[in-house]
């Protein structure tokens, strides 16, 4: 009985094998491949290692649902979670293969493929931009005409095209800042301005006492400057040689995000408690905010959700090519596999 | 046979100690809730303020501790950097001068050099390490873009950070006074002092000290960066809190504290200042605030134990009180019980029961006496009730025997009286009370003369009878000697005129019928007239009177009248009670109305006329409270239906 189960395990596996060579258009492995390993149920699963851009927040709680829900384990993944890094690092890490799947704004993607196809977009989880201009009022700001001759604080690792844009398509003449994440230097008054995500440093201005009548916001969105932010990003060959996965982790994750919406004092619960374990400061209004804003962003309606749409792909090339210097002309299908579906 | 009231249904509750108690109960209870509320309003604004004083007194002391801790920090670093802005030390002098600072000074953490504009050297950062002192170059740049770096880099002002954590010192949360470095007028570097946050947190949440309520401090962002519950140090701030439960009170003590205002705010149960009192008040040194939450509870604990203590004594108060009135209640209820008792005993007839003397009080004094009068009263009463009852019934028993000699006076119906062929009689008499004044007779004076009298005496009762008795005794003594109708009235007026004591006169119809011829002679005096009833039912009414009422004047003058009876006429007598019968409408029959009845008669025999009339008059007077004597005599002369029935 027990040779007989033997036996049948033995063919599973060689099916499987089989199934793997055929994936490997190249065919220059024979032997397993790395990301394949055995999970607890004592089925394969394969190996995903993805970087979140930025640490644990409500901004990933899809993500974080997912896992915890063993909805990944369920398409065949074991997805783990590697450090968040700048996206300069994020890239190299992606070239070296130590992470699989990176996780890049639109416009960051779309330079990153300056030279030559780089990444491609697996998925794309933000449909919707949420970088703001903040400014005090009390410092005689209520109109974009008072940023000029202002100081800003913009965010220094990432890739800023959209407020570039706005600066430039609106002549304003203000000195800009590289920051960090902090909004200490706005509540102190050491800048005039400063970009915020709504979802996250907006919200803690408001909970460092700020009311939003005292601040004149510019939400960027509303400026047809509505380039979403980020998306999962592979290397092609990756993704040609597990085309199948890449889908998995787009749908287990989609999967994860409607979970998250439908149970958001659960999905709350495990940010907090994975913050809490990361030591990092958190507290339940912020992240409850944050999820709520990221059901706006994540699914302004049903059937926007894990897609990239041509028209705002079409728009960030174009602000990349006009602000970023971009001289090579990338078409959807080579940036976005999906083109076609 | 006793004759008993029954008891009305009280309830045991109204008994007089139950009452009085309830009373006092009620009273009590309203002078306890309202002294309840004097003692909650007053004295909890008391405690309130004493309690703020005490508040305001520990935050002051712990304010006062750590703005002590800053200010040195800031001296140090202001002096620090005059002296290198001013002193032209190399940049290895200042680094040891700052050496010796950290290790003079325990409240330093560590201390931060970015001279690199001025010295090109690297940045460095200074601490001790178990008695050792470190000097560790920066090597990551990224420290231009933190707060202790950038803010006062901008600004051009010292600038004391929020907590952070230094990973290129010891890796601790610190925060730290960061001043610039000037060098002709430019900033050529900055100098950074760091404080241990624990150090500070320390001071702010020792238990030992702050045992009244749990004392906080806030940054200049509202961030709580000391609490006794660490879940919330870092993590929120009393803006955040008061999103996240919901709670304005906290927002607006957010506002205030941040904005460097001290005071006093309630906050609401459901945050983690539930339900507490929070003083607050600014540090001078940056833009911190401390606060200490006292729970609302204890802050209520010593008015709650006055309220528990006042609320005891009004039981004990209540208790004594309703124990003394009870039993004061039953010393009075006992005797009253007592007297309750005798009096029952005295209602059930024992009028000699002893009524129970009680001493206890005036008014029970007074009432026994009351009681003992009433019964010695009720006792001389009963006795002669008694023997006035006696009496009475001896008289009641003289009467009925009166009456029953007065019935058979009169003379008892036969169908032919004296056995007399052509005539028949029937004569009714209905005393109103026991005996009447009323009479009717009739007797032979001789073979062929047969005499009637129908007679009413004014008044009734025994004075009437004995008129009567006289009248109907009299008659046919003198009747042999006088035969005619109005000699024998004469004489009966002159008899009573003589011996009526009452002076009652005495209205009469007497007639005198020879038998053989059918001649009536007749005297009326005074009385009412004298119906003739024909054969063919026809009626003559005979109304003429022939002198007054007897027994008034003397020596009456009386006349008589004579008529022939045909066969078959039917006399009918009777008194005054027959035509004063009254209906319920207080109307009488009359002459008229007793002439309708004898009309309306079908009778043949005197006895049917006698008590068909009877019947009627009966009928017309049912209902009517008036009664009075009602007689009626009925004679037929040789009417043919003699004979037929006998």
């Amino acid at each position: 009985m027990m040779k007989r189960s033997r036996e049948l395990l033995a063919y599973l596996a060689m099916i499987t094998y089989l199934i793997a060579l055929s994936a490997c258009k190249s065919g220059e492995t024979s032997e397993r491949s790395p990301h394949m390993h055995q999970g607890a149920s004592g089925s394969d699963r394969f190996e995903i290692r993805f970087s979140p851009k930025w640490h644990p927040q409500a901004q990933f709680a899809g993500i974080y649902m997912a896992i915890e829900k063993g909805i990944y384990d369920q398409y065949g993944l074991d997805v783990i979670l590697a450090e968040p890094f700048s996206s300069e690092e994020a890239l190299t890490k992606l070239d070296l293969g130590e992470i699989d799947i990176g996780h890049f704004d639109l416009s960051q993607a779309i330079l990153a493929n300056r030279d030559s196809s780089h990444i491609v977009n697996i998925g794309q989880i933000s449909q919707k931009n949420s970088v703001m201009l903040v400014g005090k009022r009390s410092r005689g700001i209520s109109s974009i005409r008072d940023f000029n001759n202002k100081k800003l604080g913009i965010w220094r690792r990432t890739s800023h095209i959209v407020t570039e844009a706005f600066i430039k398509e609106n002549s304003i003449n203000i000195q800009q800042i590289p920051i960090d994440w902090s909004v200490n230097i706005f509540i102190q008054d050491a800048v005039d301005v400063i970009n915020v995500m709504r979802y996250n440093e907006y919200y803690q201005l408001l909970q460092a006492g700020f009311s939003e009548e005292e601040l004149f916001i510019v939400d960027l969105c509303d400026w047809d400057l509505d380039i979403p932010d980020e998306g999962f990003y592979v290397r092609p060959a990756f993704f040609r040689e597990h085309p199948e996965v890449c889908r998995s982790f787009l749908q287990a994750t989609i999967d994860g995000w409607l979970y998250a919406f439908s149970h958001p004092d659960e999905a709350v619960d495990l940010v907090l408690r994975i913050m809490q374990d990361a030591n990092i400061r958190a507290n339940r209004a912020h992240q409850s905010w944050m999820l709520e804003k990221m059901k706006d962003i994540v699914m302004p309606s049903a059937s926007e959700i894990g897609i990239l749409k041509r028209e705002d792909f079409d728009k960030a090339l174009d602000l990349s090519v006009k602000y970023s210097n971009l001289d090579r002309k990338i078409s959807f299908e080579e940036f976005y596999p999906y083109a076609a579906d | 046979m006793k004759n008993s009231i029954p008891m009305p249904q009280i309830k045991e509750e109204r008994s007089l100690a139950y009452q009085l108690i309830s009373f006092i109960f009620s009273v009590m209870l309203v002078i306890f809730f309202g002294s309840i509320i004097v003692t909650r309003v007053l004295y909890s604004r008391v405690m309130l303020d004493s309690q703020l004083d005490n508040m305001r007194h520990l935050v002051h002391e712990r304010i006062y501790l750590i703005d002590g801790i800053l200010e040195k920090v800031e001296a140090l670093a202001r002096t620090s950097q005059d002296l290198a802005t001013n002193h032209r030390l190399d940049s290895a002098e200042f680094d040891r001068y700052l050496q010796n600072l950290l290790t003079d000074n325990s409240q330093i953490h560590s201390i931060c050099l970015a001279d690199q504009f001025k010295s090109k050297a690297a940045p460095r950062v200074m601490y001790t390490l178990r008695h050792r002192f470190h000097k560790r170059e920066i090597k990551n740049m990224d420290y231009r873009y933190q707060d202790w770096f950038q803010i006062p880099y901008i600004t051009g002002k010292a600038y004391w950070t929020e907590p952070w954590v230094d990973h290129e010192g010891k890796g601790e949360m610190v925060i730290s006074y960061s001043l610039p470095l000037y060098e002709s007028g430019l900033i050529s570097g900055l100098l950074r002092f760091d404080i241990e946050l624990k150090y500070l947190q320390g001071l702010i949440t020792d238990r030992s000290y702050f045992k009244i309520g749990d004392s906080f401090l806030v940054s200049s962002t509202g961030t709580i960066v000391a609490h006794p519950d660490q879940r919330l140090v870092m993590n929120q701030s009393l803006f955040s809190l008061a999103q996240e439960y919901n709670q304005d009170a906290l927002a607006k003590l957010g506002a205030a504290m941040t904005s460097g205002e001290n005071g006093l705010v309630k906050i609401g149960s459901s945050s983690p200042f539930r339900d507490s009192w929070v003083y607050y008040q600014p540090l001078s040194s940056n833009l911190w605030s401390a606060g200490i939450a006292i729970d609302q509870t204890y802050l209520m604990q010593e008015i709650n134990l006055i309220l528990l203590i006042q609320t005891i004594a009004y039981i004990i108060m209540f208790l004594t009180i309703s124990l003394l009135i009870y039993v004061r209640a039953m010393s009075v209820s006992r005797p009253l019980k007592a007297l309750a008792e005798a009096a029952d005993r005295i209602g059930s007839g024992d009028f000699n029961s002893q009524i129970p003397q009680s001493r206890s009080s005036h008014e029970l004094a007074t009432l026994s006496h009351s009681f003992t009068t009433m019964q010695t009263s009720l006792k001389e009463y009963i006795n002669t009730l008694r023997i006035t009852t006696e009496e009475k019934n001896k008289i009641r028993g003289d009467v009925i025997y009166a009456s029953e000699i007065q019935t058979k006076l009169i003379p008892s119906n036969t169908a032919h009286p004296f056995g007399i062929r052509d005539i028949r009689a029937h004569g009714i008499l209905e005393p109103a009370g026991d005996i009447g004044g009323d009479l009717y007779h009739y007797f032979l004076i001789d073979e062929d003369h047969f005499c009637f009298v129908v007679a009413d005496v004014l008044g009734k009762g025994i004075v009437a009878a004995m008129a009567m008795t006289m009248v109907s005794t009299l008659l046919p003594s003198i009747a042999p000697f006088y035969k005619r109708s109005s000699a024998m009235l004469g004489e009966l007026n002159n008899f009573l005129c003589r011996n009526n004591i009452e002076s009652n006169f005495v209205t009469a119809f007497l007639g005198v019928l020879e038998i053989s011829t059918g001649k009536l002679e007749y005297s009326n005096c005074g009385h009412v007239p004298l119906f003739i009833r024909k054969l063919d039912k026809s009626l003559h009414t005979y109304r003429e009177t022939h002198s007054t009422a007897l027994g008034v004047f003397e020596n009456l003058d009386i006349g008589c009248d004579t008529i022939q009876l045909d066969i078959g006429d039917e006399l009918i007598l009777f008194t005054d009670g027959i035509t004063e019968a009254m209906n319920v409408r207080d109307e009488f029959l009359g002459i008229k109305g007793l002439e309708k009845i004898v009309n309306n008669l079908r009778s043949t025999s005197p006895e049917d006329t006698a008590k068909n009339i009877l019947n009627d008059v009966h009928n017309y007077a049912r209902g009517s409270s008036h009664k009075d004597d009602i007689t009626l005599l009925v004679l037929d002369y040789k009417h043919p239906g003699i004979g037929i029935n006998d």
